[in-house]
């Protein structure tokens, strides 16, 4: 047992057992010893069920908007990219800050189960890399915000998350059309992404109506992109880099092309900025304010 | 939004936004005039169109 588990047990006891939280977001051990799956514990018996471990890459503060309507208080345990989350949560006002009692967790970057599970399934021939993708273009592994903290602080590796949009922007536009459009010709509309993602909010997903049904739902290429291009613009400026939708996708699409490139356009007309670092009030996602001198050019 | 369709290979020609008052007839039509010449100039569309037999 790691250190980090043994310490968050202990954290979790307490808080439980002094009634400072109702209940706790962890993570507990999965069906495969490469699988730390997300897990509630609101009883102080039951402490012994959580880990921290390096398979814990599931984002707990997507899980937060389940419990919107509750009063009870949460502990959460947050890793870097977590924290980001909770700070876009409190400011897109779906929980607030007195709710939560946050263990922060200093992320020295996570396994992706996934890949272990592909590889053990014999689906795929890749041998699981000892890094998740989205861990190596992390620029803030250490929790922005928290109220104890665990791990040494670790430091981001070097920035290359626009590389790839780059070289995108660098093809012509038919290529680039067609890279798109056969990327999501793989889409099985599993919507795994939209869940996996603490931007997506909404109490009504835009996707789910049907009166009007705004996007057509068959998984042809052009409607498959179409959802896609939707999400991202309803996302951008508070996508908090997670990576967790390129990750819950199942056909590896890969999705962060899109919410990278929204970022990128964001920080230059609006800039500098960066999704849920703070909850100063300069730290509102410039998409969600109104200002006399807005560039106008988002649109 | 104009800079993300470019990104996904969509012409910027085709997506054009403009504010324009209830009053402003003559603006109106310029602008719609002007609309029609660039997207003549960038011809059919083959993108993002749901194919029909
Ligand atoms: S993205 Fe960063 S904070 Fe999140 S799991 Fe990876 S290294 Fe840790
Ligand atoms: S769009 Fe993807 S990377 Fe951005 S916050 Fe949602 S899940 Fe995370
Ligand atoms: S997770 Fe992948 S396959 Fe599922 S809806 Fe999203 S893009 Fe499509």
């Amino acid at each position: 047992m790691s250190d980090n588990t043994a310490k968050a047990r202990e954290i979790a006891k307490k808080l439980l057992q002094d009634g400072t939280v109702a209940m706790v977001l962890g993570w507990e051990k999965g069906s495969e010893p490469y699988v730390s799956a997300p897990t509630v514990v609101r009883d102080a018996a039951d402490v012994d069920r959580l880990v921290v471990d390096e398979y814990c890459i599931h984002d707990l503060a997507a899980l937060l908007p389940d419990y919107r309507d509750h009063s009870d208080k949460i502990a959460i345990f947050a890793k870097g990219c977590d924290s980001r989350g909770i700070v876009r949560l409190i400011q897109d006002r779906v929980i607030t800050r007195d709710r939560l009692y946050i263990i922060g967790i200093n992320c020295p970057g996570m396994k992706d189960p996934n890949e272990f599970i592909r590889a053990a399934s014999g689906l795929s021939k890749a041998k699981p890399a000892d890094k998740a993708a989205k861990c190596l273009h992390c620029q803030y592994p250490n929790p922005v915000i928290y109220d104890e903290i665990l791990g040494e602080a670790q430091k981001p590796g070097a920035d290359q998350r626009l590389t790839e949009v780059d070289k995108i922007e660098s093809m012509s536009a038919d290529e680039r059309y067609d890279f798109f459009i056969k990327e999501f010709s793989r889409c099985i509309r599993c919507y795994a992404c939209r869940n996996a993602c603490v931007a997506c909010n909404c109490r009504t997903c835009i996707f789910d109506e049907t009166k009007p049904q705004w996007v057509g739902r068959s998984t042809d290429p052009v409607n498959n992109l179409l959802y896609q291009i939707v999400r991202a613009m309803h996302v951008a400026g508070r996508c908090i880099e997670c990576g967790e939708c390129e990750r819950a996708c199942p056909v590896g699409i890969p999705l962060m092309l899109l919410n990278r490139k929204l970022i990128k356009d964001v920080d230059q007309l609006f800039g500098p900025y960066q999704a849920g670092l703070s909850l100063e009030d300069e730290a509102i996602p410039p998409l969600s304010r109104y200002r006399v001198d807005d560039p106008d050019e988002f649109m | 939004m104009k800079s993300f369709l470019q990104y996904l290979g969509i012409e910027p020609e085709r997506y054009q936004l403009a504010w324009i008052s209830g009053s402003e007839g003559q603006k109106f039509a310029d602008i719609m005039t002007h609309v029609v010449d660039e997207i003549k100039k960038v011809g059919p569309n083959r993108k993002l169109r749901e194919e029909h037999e």
